[in-house]
């Protein structure tokens, strides 16, 4: 959006130039993307959603709408009744007349403007012109598309009608006609399989992966690819991580001394889940009432360890009813993103400024969690050292991992099938591991339900003041209503069963997931705001295909591999990212998904995949969190206590990153420099920066140093007497990005190994130094340098 | 690479951006791969500063503990009087209380003696002999309030503005609004000390870029080992040897990106440029044996000793290379018992490098265009703690901190607390004030300065109102 000009450069001749240049360039914008620049020639009538309420949001909402205690003038934008109410002969929309309505004459007004110039906030002249073309064409208001349940809409028409290989294609392809715009290319087939293989798994295809999709002629080549990624665990490695952005899942307690703290059977119960294709609703369940099921198994407990992820503090002379207050709000913020797609956030002090939210019902939807039990740590564990590693943060279950658990029974039913007689040796060999797998068990939080404690609505946010009315569980009325028995208090297991129920928000849950999904695999959300689909965030560019995804999610039975594979067999999925020079000018953000997105992997597949490139990774799935090498010192300004951080050694430091230990304050600079979160509160969405800070990462951290030592001592090893240094280029190549170099890629290379060489032959403990051996071996080190050249490729670490 | 593209982006990136920083101009930094300047010369937002700055930089001097503004700047011979007596409840009934939750609250008289310092005459305690040399130069602040009683959720608000994780601190703000002026190191810089007393943790949240991009999060300066993580070359590579590499990497990315033509690829190899510069520019920057000896013993700074002395004496050195927000931590001012013998040791390791800061900053004629900040996350309670020794409570409801530089009334008291130092009282300076000044003296509006996040404004001094504390600017002539 843009924003007021003349009122920024008052007395400025220098920056008042600039603004008359970019008033230029603003008109000629559109508000959100430049495939709409010119608002007068669209085809299509105004949309109230899409068009006319992102820009009463923009400018007008914050006085005029929910928010009662800062209302101004009595009037409400937000509400169609009263926009186009008389007010005294004055109404503000007249509907097919904008020369009547009061809107376009105070946005046109000379002396006083709306908005006020005091706002910081303006209408540009295509703004302006939109509004009044809206109320000419008849003032047609809709309902927030927010609040509108999704249904399913007709598939539309759309040409070339060959182009399309399911209904999505159809959405998106007749979006594509509207705008007179083409679909891109294919990728190449080698591209396609790194897409799938990065989006899927996380991990780069191997070379031999990738050689047998090229050679498979089979029409149904690049779908049973589709099939063995979703089949594979590491898929639900792949979902967790995203998964545990959204709950903030870390192990440590985030506050003051950030001890860690036991949670980490979570993570391999949420792993499970997407592995196993767990159906949505049941997920959804099993995390916030998971306790309340009849005969909650182990994992059900488990994983009602979602109410205890909040960062939690026993800092000395915390105040329990504050801190009451700031854990209710902590678990409204996030049941309120992750499920609802809304920031609920601002109105625990005030109304929502922009939402039918109240103060009220912020904090009855915290009610909901009044009965959690977490407050030990405050009050104080008998007989317990809070700041003990880890901190004990009661009630706790003690229990195995649900892959610890599978491993066990793997390895009871080989040690009962072995003849003792034959195999003693294997024997033994299976019994102490499963001997210390029955001692590896853990503790892990969980819920425990209690008497729900009082919650009150806090004035302004205030736990002091103890003015305010009594609340019971309750959800936001705007989203509907939990259904109760008359005189029954509703529960986290209502909440849950609502959340995910078609009747009540379940529609609204499919929608806010659809969207994620889909920028799981496209790089941006249809809705482009993936945690507010509020007033304040962006209406989805395509609502009707959003919509048909979150009914089709719905009636799958909340089936997430049903959907994933839905949209990566799509023609929409399988396009080019390279950017046409017509796109780039119309649709520089690529809104009409025109083609795929590219970016740098996200923290753990860059980590992951330079690890497996090498052949270092170690795949286990599951366990307690690991502590690769990280630089000495990370955790110096921790206290309560000290902190020293032993790495671990052997295979447990090559762990896929997801399993490394979240030190809430002091992430690993590895995760920390791709732009991991802290996970401190919900994350629906990383940034993708591009730093110094993670280029030293990739160039000097010792794991990936060791990865490019590994890297060319295997391909040395597997070198045979007719490879030359261009056939043992062309084999690193395959193996970090899926395709020989080219041959100025094998020139570059081949000098820079040339060059090395030369180097380490002269400084021969330079070559022992960098092999940490004693023997130094020059070919080794120079090739070690082009290894750390492939790895340190922006394409080794990028998803296309 | 395709320079219509990168003319197009950058003109959407201007035109986004309008002079209000909307949230478009937000994800064209973050979201998508249109790189709308280079990593290595990030000069701001087109449209920033708002009007012209007072000053270039920040220097934050934070104090974290919570040092008792009643042993330092704050003079309450009432509370001498009152010493030992209960604490007229008029003053702490449903008042937020920490450590002293269910005990018999008593008046603590000050531990120290209060005398007029400099020309102006300003009250300063005997903690303080050095900061007492410099009281001309700098403008006290008695009104402070803030809204956190805890360290860890105030150093938040400190530096955010809210308790909330996962807002920007004040240097990612900064950073972010007005980009750094040095080419080869971050724009901002945190470096905590070593040495005193068992210290409260602190946070990297601190100085978080939160949901800016990650460029603009501080990047910390160890006082041991690397003095940026991975700065030092892996042993086994020169520096002409990594000077290869990074080239190497250079030419493929940009021979591929020939092929593709992705402008996050110029940006890549942008960053990978600004990277080997800082492995060379850091250890020069720390490396401070071109300080002439008595520079170093202005400051009492022993080289590679990782002091507060150190430290300030490296902010000077990083406000010299451009360097936009430097932000010092010196911990240990949590003194809830044995106040007396905790403040001799927090002052012995600052109170003379602070005050050579100031001195030596005026001597290099940097004083001028440099706005620095002293103080806690909170003051302490006029009443009695008794953890071992006298000592005192967390305290929000009055404090104080200074400020000095650029733009800023120098020998000035503002503000009061009243008589028995519990509540501010005169010229109330809440934590959102003192943002909205620093703002200002920046050249930014803090209402204006925003960043559109999960649909709403987002400013460094949140929604409620925030005021520029003008009684104690000068009114003074901007920096060119």
């Amino acid at each position: 959006m843009t924003y007021p000009l003349s009122t920024h450069v008052v007395g400025e001749a220098r920056l008042l130039l600039l603004a008359i240049f970019l008033v230029i360039l603003v008109s000629s914008l559109a508000p959100h993307a430049a495939y709409a620049a010119d608002q007068d020639v669209r085809p299509v009538p105004v949309d109230f959603n899409r068009d006319i309420r992102p820009l009463l949001s923009e400018n007008c909402i914050s006085c005029h709408g929910p928010d009662s205690a800062h209302r101004e003038a009595d009037l409400r934008l937000d509400q169609e009744q009263a926009a186009k109410g008389d007010r005294k002969g004055h109404p503000i929309v007249v509907a097919g007349d904008s020369a009547a309505s009061e809107l376009i004459a105070r946005i046109e007004s000379a002396e006083e403007p709306m908005p006020p110039v005091e706002s910081g906030k303006s209408l540009n002249a295509s703004q302006k012109k939109l509004l009044r073309r809206w109320i000419d064409e008849g003032a047609v208001w809709s309902k927030p598309w927010t609040y509108v349940k999704p249904s399913r809409h007709p598939i539309p028409d759309a040409e070339p009608s060959s182009w399309p290989i399911n209904w999505i294609d159809q959405f998106v392809l007749q979006r594509l006609n509207q705008e007179q715009l083409a679909p891109s290319a294919d990728a190449d087939r080698v591209t396609l399989l790194r897409r799938l293989h990065f989006d899927l798994i996380g991990l780069p295809p191997t070379p031999a992966e990738v050689r047998d999709f090229l050679s498979d002629e089979s029409p149904d080549a690049y779908e049973k690819v589709v099939d063995r990624l979703l089949s594979s665990t590491h898929f639900g490695e792949r979902m967790a991580i995203y998964w545990l952005d959204l709950v903030r899942f870390a192990d440590t307690v985030g506050y003051h001394g950030d001890q860690p703290h036991n949670i980490w059977p979570y993570r391999d119960y949420v792993i499970h889940a997407f592995a196993s294709n767990k159906p949505f609703d049941q997920f959804t369940r099993e995390q916030l009432a998971g306790d309340l099921l009849p005969d909650a198994s182990i994992d059900q407990q488990i994983a009602s360890g979602y109410n205890r992820l909040l960062q939690t503090s026993h800092e000395g002379g915390v105040q329990l009813k504050e801190y009451r207050v700031i854990y209710l709000a902590d678990r409204v913020r996030n049941v309120s993103q992750v499920w609802m797609g809304a920031t609920l956030g601002c109105a625990q002090c005030h109304d929502h400024k922009y939402d039918p939210l109240s103060t009220e019902e912020f904090y009855a939807l915290g009610a909901f969690f009044a009965d959690v039990d977490d407050e030990a740590h405050i009050r104080g564990v008998k007989g317990a050292n809070l700041n003990a590693l880890p901190s004990p943060r009661p009630p706790e279950i003690e229990t195995h991992g649900f892959y610890q658990r599978q491993r066990l029974a793997e390895l009871q039913e080989a040690i009962n099938k072995l003849d003792s007689q034959v195999d003693q040796e294997r024997l033994e060999q299976l019994q102490a591991e499963r001997d210390r797998l029955q001692q590896a068990k853990g503790r892990t939080m969980v819920s425990v339900a209690m008497t729900p404690r009082e919650v009150r609505v806090l004035p302004r946010g205030n736990w002091l003041d103890e003015s305010g009315p009594v609340v019971t569980p309750r959800v936001p009325a705007a989203f509907g209503e939990v259904r109760l028995e008359p005189d029954s208090r509703a529960t986290r297991l209502d909440l849950a069963n609502w959340l995910t129920d078609p009747q009540g928000a379940g529609g609204f849950t499919a929608r806010v997931m659809a969207n994620r999904f889909w920028y799981l695999l496209f790089g941006d959300g249809i809705a482009r705001v993936l945690d507010d689909f509020g007033g304040q965030g962006e209406p989805p560019t395509h609502p009707e295909l959003l919509d048909n995804l979150a009914v089709e999610f719905l009636e799958s039975g909340w089936d997430v591999k049903h959907l994933i594979k839905l949209l990566v067999m799509s023609h929409t999925y399988r396009q080019s990212s390279i950017v046409s020079d017509e796109l780039r000018v119309k649709d520089p953000e690529n809104r009409l998904f025109a083609r795929q997105a590219r970016y740098r992997l996200p923290a753990e597949a860059v980590r992951d995949a330079l690890l497996e490139i090498s052949g270092l990774l170690e795949k286990e799935i599951g366990g307690p969190s690991v502590r690769p090498y990280q630089p000495p010192g990370l955790y110096r300004h921790l206290n309560f206590p000290v902190r020293k951080y032993e790495p671990q050694t052997g295979k447990q430091q090559y762990r896929r990153a997801l399993y490394m230990h979240w030190q809430r304050q002091f992430l690993h600079p590895v995760l920390k420099a791709f732009d991991a979160p802290s996970r401190e509160e919900c994350t629906a969405q990383r940034p993708r920066s591009n730093t110094p800070l993670a280029a030293l990462v990739l160039l000097n951290d010792p794991s990936f140093l060791a990865a490019a030592r590994e890297l060319a001592s295997s391909t040395l090893e597997i070198a045979n007497s007719e490879d030359n240094p261009s056939s043992l280029i062309d084999q690193m190549f395959l193996r970090a990005v899926s395709r020989p170099a080219d041959a100025r890629e094998h020139q570059i290379l081949t000098d820079l190994l040339q060059s090395q060489l030369d180097y380490y032959e002269q400084n021969p403990k330079s070559a022992e130094a960098l092999l940490e051996q004693k023997r130094a071996w020059p070919q080794l080190a120079a090739w070690t340098a082009v290894a750390r050249a492939v790895l340190n490729l922006s394409e080794s670490v990028s998803r296309n | 690479m395709n320079h219509h593209a990168s003319d197009l982006n950058r003109r959407t990136f201007l035109a986004r951006s309008g002079l209000g920083v909307g949230s478009a101009a937000l994800m064209n930094l973050i979201g998508s791969e249109a790189a709308a300047s280079s990593v290595s010369n990030y000069r701001g937002l087109a449209a920033l500063p708002h009007f012209a700055p007072r000053v270039k930089r920040v220097i934050f001097l934070c104090m974290a503990g919570g040092p008792s503004h009643l042993e330092s700047f704050d003079y309450k011979p009432e509370l001498a009087r009152i010493s030992g007596r209960p604490m007229p409840e008029s003053f702490t009934k449903g008042q937020p209380i920490a450590q002293l939750q269910g005990q018999e609250l008593r008046a603590q008289g000050p531990l120290t003696r209060f005398r007029p310092h400099g020309e102006s005459g300003q009250m300063i305690s005997d903690f303080f002999p050095h900061t007492a040399k410099i009281a001309d130069e700098i403008c006290i602040v008695r009104s402070m309030v803030t809204e956190q009683i805890n360290h860890d959720p105030a150093h938040t608000f400190m530096n955010t503005g809210t308790a909330i994780s996962g807002r920007p601190s004040m240097g990612a703000w900064a950073t972010y609004g007005l980009g750094s002026e040095g080419a080869d190191l971050p724009g901002f810089v945190v470096m905590t000390s070593v040495g005193g007393r068992n210290p409260q943790p602190i946070a990297s949240r601190q100085w978080s870029a939160g949901f800016l991009p990650s460029r603009f999060q501080g990047v910390e300066f160890n006082s041991a080992g690397d003095p940026v993580h991975y700065v030092g070359n892996p042993r086994g590579i020169s520096a002409a040897n990594q000077r290869e590499l990074v080239d190497v990497v250079q030419r493929l990315d940009s021979h591929r990106n020939q092929k593709i033509n992705n402008p996050e690829i110029d940006a890549r190899i942008a960053a990978y440029e600004m990277a080997f510069r800082m492995q060379a520019s850091v250890p020069k920057l720390v490396d401070v044996s071109d300080e002439p000896q008595h520079i170093l013993d202005l400051y009492g700074a022993r080289p590679g000793d990782g002091s507060f002395a150190s430290n300030c004496l490296l902010a000077r050195r990083l406000a010299q290379r451009g360097v936009r927000f430097i932000h010092l931590y010196h911990r240990g001012w949590d003194h809830h018992g044995d106040l007396v013998k905790h403040m001799h040791t927090c002052t012995r390791h600052t109170d003379q490098a602070t005050s050579a800061l100031i001195t030596d900053l005026k001597q290099q004629g940097m004083l001028d265009d440099t706005l620095v900040i002293w103080g806690g996350e909170f003051g302490r309670t006029p009443m009695f703690q008794g953890k071992g020794g006298i000592g005192r409570d967390h305290h929000i409801k009055g404090f104080s901190m200074w400020l000095a530089g650029g733009g800023i009334r120098p020998g000035m008291t503002y503000g009061s607390t009243d008589e028995l130092g519990y509540h501010a009282v005169e010229n109330i300076v809440h934590v959102r004030d003192l943002h909205a000044t620093m703002l200002h003296q920046l050249g930014l509006d803090h209402n204006r300065f925003s960043v559109k996040y999960q649909g709403l404004d987002m400013r460094l001094t949140g929604v409620e109102p925030a005021r520029v504390v003008q009684g104690i600017l000068a009114n003074d002539v901007s920096v060119g």
